[in-house]
This record gives C-alpha cells, structure tokens and sequence, in this order.
C-alpha cells in the first residue's frame, strides 16, 4: 500500500520518491516498519504553493513534521532562453535577458552585454561603466528588498508587514530605474559599447535623494524583525551551509558569504569599474539562515554606498560608443567567451560560442539560483517542514532564472 | 403562559447567539483588514460601502454563489458535518455568558467548566476536516490542531483555577458580580490574566500560534480541500472566535459588563449601558488580538509545545500553589495576592525575552564557525 491516498498515477519523481523510502525500510532506516503502512508520506509542494516563490516543485517525503527526502523538480517555467538567442542576432537578444532572472534584469543584461563587448572587443565610454554600476546596485538592492521581504513573509505575518515597508522602498527604486529606462523590470537599457540613454535631467539628485533616506529606511527594517526573540529562534541554526558544501556545489553569492567564503565577483574578479570604488564584501561566520539574512542586509547598505560613489566620481561624456545609435548588427570575431557577472544572487555567468556571424553559435547562462538549488536536498533534510520552508525562502531562488 | 415566556426567551437568545457569531465575524473580518492594512501602510478594502465596511457581506455573498464542490475521495458525511460542527462551539459558549446585567441565557452553576469543555469543540470540527478531506496538508494542519488545543487548555484551565479560586464559585454571573466596583481579576491576577490569554490565543489558532493553517508551509491547513460555503463556515467561525474569546476574558477578567453608570439604563430587567461597556472592552481585546498577530512571526511545532509544556504549565501550577497559599495564609489575601502576580508577570516579561535572546545568542556563540 504505498499512498492510498493518490489519484493520479505518480510521475517521474513522486516514483523515485517512493523507490528512495522503499530503499530505506529495506534498510532498516527510516520510522517505516516493513509490511505494515507507510509512515512517511510523499507530499508534493508546489508547482503551486504558497511558499516556493514560483513554479518550484519540491517532493518532499515527510515523516509527521519532519522532512526526510527532497527532490526538487525545475521545467515549470522554461522558455527556452537559450535556444532563442540562436535565431536572434545579438542586438535582438538583450530583452530577453531581462526575462532570465527577472527580479534583478539590469544585472542580467550587463552579463550578457558585457560578454559580447569582450567577445567583440568593444570597451564603453567611462561614463557609461559608471551608470552601468549604479543602475546594477539600485536593482541590487531592489533584488534584495524582494529576497528578504519574502522570506520573512514565509516566517509569519509579522513577515507580510515587512513586505509592504520593503516594497514600498522598492517602489523609490523601481521609479528611478523606471525613469531612466522606460520600464520597472524589464529594462532593456543596456547596449553594446554603451547604453541606450544618457541620464535624464534631475536624475542625479533624485538619486542622491533616495540613497540618503535608504540607509534609514533599512534600519527600519532591521528593527522590524532583528530584536524579536521568535524571528531569532526560527533563524539561528538552522540550515547550516559549510564552506566545503560551498566548494562542491558551486554555491555563490550572499548564500556563500555568509558562510565565510569571500567570493564576490566584483573583487574577485573585478569588472567595469569595482576597482575603483571602496566597498566592503560583507561576510558573516555561521552559514545559518541568520547570517544569510544579514548578508543581504549589510550588502544593501554596501550597495549605497557604492551608488554615492559613483554619482560622486560620474564623469561628463558620451553614454554610447561612436554615434548616438547603438549599432543594430554586431558580428563578434569566431570564438567562445565566459563572464561572470555578480548578481543579487550569485555568480551570473553568461557563456557565448561565437562563428562570426549576427547570431550567437551558442549561449549558455550560468545561473547562481540554479546551482544553489542543487544543495536543497541535503540542507532541507532532517529539518522541520516550517524550517525547510524557512531554509528555502533564505536561498533565495528566482525560478526564471533557473528554468530560462 | 410561563412555558411560552420561556420558549420566546430561549428562542430569543438562540438568535442572539447566531447574530453575535455571523455579525461578529463580519465586523472583525474588515475590522482586522483595516486595522492591518493601518499598520501595514497600506488602505486595505476601501470601496465596498463607507471606508469598506461592507466589504465582508460582498465576500459572504461571494461564497455563497460559488460552487459547493467536495473532492472525489473525501469522506462524505464528516466532509459536510465538520462546517457545520465548527459553528456549535462559538455559540454554545454564549450560553454562560452574561452580555449585561439581566441579560445571559443561563445562569449555569458549572459555567466555568463548560467553557473549557465547550471550547474544544471547535478544534474537533477541525480535525473532521482535515482528517476527511484526504489531503495530505489538511491532514497535518488537523494534527497540529489537534495537538496544540490538548497543550493549550492546560494552561487555560490553569488559570481559570485561579479565577474559580478568588471567585469561590463555577458560576459566570458570580465571578462579574465579584468584579463589581472596579475590582478586576486582571488588576489581581495579572500573571494569571497572562497565561490564560495566551493559551485562549493557541486556542482561537491565531498568530503566533497559527500553526494548523500556516499558510506558508501547509497551504492552508485543514482548510485546504474546502472552497465556498464550507470554507466560509471555517472562515466565519475563526473570526467570530475573536469576538466569543474576547468576551469570555472581558467576563472573567475585566470586569464583564459593570463600568461606569452601567445600570443607569434599565428597562426590561437589562441594564442597556452595561452593553456598550461590555461591547468596547470586547472590541479593545479583539484590537490586540489584531495587533499580536501582526507583530510575531509563527512559531513552530516543537517551539509551541516547548512553550505550553516546559513554560507556561509549570508557571501556571506554581501560580495556583502561590495563589492558594497567599490566601490561605494572608489575612489580607486580595492585596497579597495582587503583590505577588503583579512582581510575577514583571519578572516573567521582563526575563523571558532577554533569556530567551541570550539562550540564542550562546547557541549561536557555539555554533562552530563553518569551514572545510
């Protein structure tokens, strides 16, 4: 009697589910006692569920409230991103970068453009890098507001208040982005060797503006939740990310630092014009869904202080290489090109096969959400499901990003 | 003629009791949609009538239209009777409770008793639910349920001991009449007050303690399968327990319906002002109650029942025994016993966060700082 409760026949991974608690009774592992019912139940959270902040599908093995197994099943939400820029030139290819990980476009579109200027051989005028920086932190700090408003909402109502005050100080950023490119999300503002407008007039000190107020804004938030006993019990602990797990799976971005891995692409690996600028990678020694949080916290007060900077040292001149027009039809030298571009939530690679024609040979993204997803079976196992749910809100996955 | 009187007066007070529990629920519903969209900077249902107030009806009515759907595989008979089973608790409750002067349905000799007998009903409606509906969400949210109302009524009854103490009777309209002039149980029993409110909280299963819909994890608990009407009925009776708990603590510890000229008006044997006194204090503990649920994040399983078993159990027991020895032995008892809850609920406030805070901070000191 496996699940008498299924009406469906199970499917690909309800099965291997299945065959895994089989395995571990065979075992002599596990609560299961062979020959009689089954104590553990495979329960199917998502596509649709509350908590997995898109089309996620986890099949979780529960045994009561804890949680034994975890396999995560992605496709819900593919679009077939890279298949497209095959039939696209590159030109006609920036949009739907936006589309990949939508929450954080302006950082994704810069991956991709910053690929193809150095498959290209193109480097953009000073001042252009410099807006390029500033429009990546504000939305850098917007992609945070959205991590953690949603996490803390998967704690408590406590947690949907915080989305409101986190969303509302979004909207400060999303107009100033909105102002500048036409669109909240899905920018299309970057160009090859460039961008497609120059500031507009007054933009400079509406930025300045926001970035005076958002260092209080987010001591609010911190004084919202950071001293409540409960928001501490449920944080402090738990879901531990070791260092050699950030090793072998390839995890990066805040999930990485706040186990003490100072890997930020931005001073690893410097591009643009990071080296310029004074900023500190933000660091923390537990690994635990605490740290995580303050990870995002910090880097958002970091990424203030990186916007300052640069409205500071934001030269005069040209924001696009040669003419006013960016130049429709590229044809990049034959060759292949990897850049890794620091996200919100990680390493954002973006990989281009060039064969000298208008259209990429082949491109793939490295997704950082796609590979921290990888670690979710080993950190949600042996957890209480409210603490997995906790766990999976502070990774922080954007499944457009992971199923492109 | 008397057993006609009689049948129009319990009629009368059936219908009472369904009004307080359908306009109840109606009211708190926008009343916390508001409140929370206050808090939360946002406006919240604006449109539907004055400030939105009629928002809830066009819900209700909503329901009503849809479709009445059960699951294929769902047990029938308890899918249909756990709705309708989880309205009784709410109204039977409003048996014992007097609105106002002259005005309760019965004047119950073991009210107290069956206030706590009656107010696991509810949580009985609720496993049904979850068990009948075949689902596995529900099924756990009913557990939950289940599990949390067993650890709750403890403390509760706990600290309805020490109401029934002070008191010296089971009966609600003695324990009002005890709290005449001002003398409060809550201005005596402070701590008391505490432990039972936050258990009747666990009981109404609301933030922080609402576990058996955490909407996060469970989807929505035992109330998954359930759409329209019957979701309706689950809906209405959780809101409507706001308003029926709120009046059981303004009875047994603010007082009840007595207030300033709360007899002044009196026609037909009821003192009508006692009403609105007992209506605005009811309404300030709902307010709370809309507050705490927004202000603390969920607890979780363990930590709840951590909390009802190693805190509030044992505090509640060494409440009964300090409260039963100050009156044994203090000749002025009252104020002897006002002394010791008052220091006790200080302490408890005071400590519990800041030990709690420092217990983390040493789990997290210890916490080995992660490396290959």
């Amino acid at each position: 009697m496996p699940d008498q409760f299924a009406t469906a026949a199970p499917d690909e991974a309800v099965k291997l589910a299945l065959q895994r608690i089989e395995e571990s009774t065979a075992r002599g592992e596990g609560s299961n006692v062979e020959g009689l019912a089954f104590n553990e139940v495979v329960v199917n959270m998502g596509p649709q569920h509350p908590s997995t902040h898109g089309v996620l599908r986890l099949v979780v093995t529960l045994d009561g409230e804890l949680v034994k197994d975890v396999i995560p099943v992605i496709g819900y939400l593919h679009r077939c991103k890279e298949k497209l820029a095959e039939k696209r030139t590159y030109y006609q290819y920036i949009p739907i970068v936006d589309r990949t990980e939508y929450v954080a476009g302006m950082n994704c579109e810069w991956g991709y453009v910053m690929t193809v200027e150095k498959l290209a051989g193109i480097r953009p005028p000073r001042r252009a890098e410099f807006i390029r920086v500033i429009m990546a932190e504000l939305n850098r700090i917007a992609s945070h507001q959205v991590a953690v408003g949603t996490f803390t909402a998967d704690l408590a109502p406590l947690g949907t208040a915080m989305v409101f005050y986190m969303f509302r100080d979004r909207e400060y950023i999303l107009d100033l982005l909105e102002e500048v490119s036409g669109a909240r999300m899905m920018f299309n503002y970057f160009r090859f060797g460039g961008l497609r407008y120059d500031l507009p007039d007054g933009w400079v000190e509406k930025c300045r503006d926001l970035m005076k107020r958002l260092p209080k804004l987010i001591d609010e938030y911190e004084s919202l939740v950071q001293d409540n006993a409960i928001f501490l019990q449920r944080c402090v602990g738990k879901g531990v990310i070791t260092q050699q797990d950030v090793i072998d799976y390839g995890i990066t971005g805040p999930c990485a630092r706040a186990s003490g891995v100072a890997h930020d692409l931005r001073r690893t690996r410097p591009y643009s014009v990071y080296p310029e600028l004074d900023f500190e990678v933000c660091l923390q020694s537990h690994g635990d869904v605490f740290d995580r949080y303050q990870v995002r916290m910090d880097e958002m007060r970091e990424s203030v202080k990186i916007v300052e900077q640069a409205l500071d040292m934001l030269p005069k001149g040209p924001v696009q290489l040669g003419s006013l027009r960016a130049p429709y039809v590229i044809t990049p030298p034959p060759g292949a090109c990897y850049t890794g571009q620091e996200n919100p939530r990680g390493e954002y690679g973006t990989y281009i096969v060039s064969d000298g024609s208008r259209y990429p040979y082949r491109l793939k993204f490295r997704d950082p959400c796609f590979c921290n997803l990888q670690l979710f079976p080993k950190l949600l196992s042996g957890n209480k499901i409210a603490d997995a749910v906790a766990i999976s809100g502070s990774i922080d996955l954007v499944l457009g990003g992971i199923d492109r | 003629m008397d057993i006609f009187l009689a049948i129009l007066r319990a009629a009368l007070f059936v219908v009472i009791a369904y009004s307080v529990v359908f306009v109840g629920a109606l009211v708190n519903i926008v009343f916390e949609r508001r409140v929370l969209a206050f808090m939360q900077d946002r406006h919240g249902p604006n449109r539907t009538g004055p400030h939105g107030v009629l928002q809830s009806v066009a819900d209700a009515f909503k329901m009503m239209g849809k479709e009445d759907f059960r699951p294929l595989l769902a047990d029938p008979v308890l899918f249909t009777l756990a709705p309708i089973m989880v309205m009784f608790g709410a109204v039977a409750i409003q048996l014992v409770i007097p609105y106002t002067g002259g005005m309760a349905a019965t004047e119950l000799d073991v009210g107290l008793v069956f206030i706590v007998a009656i107010t696991g009903f509810t949580t009985m409606a609720i496993l049904l639910g979850g068990w009948s509906s075949r689902n596995k969400y529900s099924l756990v949210g009913a557990l939950r349920a289940a599990a949390q109302m067993i650890s709750y009524e403890i403390p509760m009854i706990l600290g309805l001991l020490v109401v029934a103490m002070v008191v010296g009777s089971l009966r609600i309209t003695d324990v009002v009449a005890a709290q005449a002039d001002y003398q409060w149980i809550a201005f005596y029993a402070p701590f008391t007050f505490l432990i039972f409110y936050i258990a009747s909280i666990a009981e109404l299963n609301r933030g922080p303690f609402d576990l058996p819909e955490s909407e996060s994890e469970l989807v929505s608990g035992y109330g998954t399968e359930y759409s329209g009407m019957r979701f309706g009925m689950f809906f209405l009776n959780e809101y409507a327990g706001l308003t029926i708990m709120s009046m059981v603590t303004v009875t047994l510890f603010f007082g009840g319906w007595q207030g300033p000229f709360a007899d002044a008006v009196v026609f037909w044997g009821v003192s009508w002002i006692g009403l609105i006194w007992f209506l605005i204090k009811t309404y300030i503990l709902v307010f709370a109650l809309v507050w705490i649920r927004l202000s603390l994040p969920r607890l979780q399983v363990d930590q709840l029942m951590a909390f009802a078993w190693k805190i509030l159990i044992p505090l509640g027991l060494l409440n009964i025994l300090a409260t039963a020895a100050i009156m044994l032995w203090v000749p002025q008892w009252k104020w002897g016993m006002a002394v010791f809850s008052w220091i006790a609920l200080v302490a408890f406030v005071g400590l519990f966060d800041p030990i709690l805070k420092w217990r983390l901070r040493r789990q997290r000191d210890r916490l080995p700082v992660v490396n290959a």
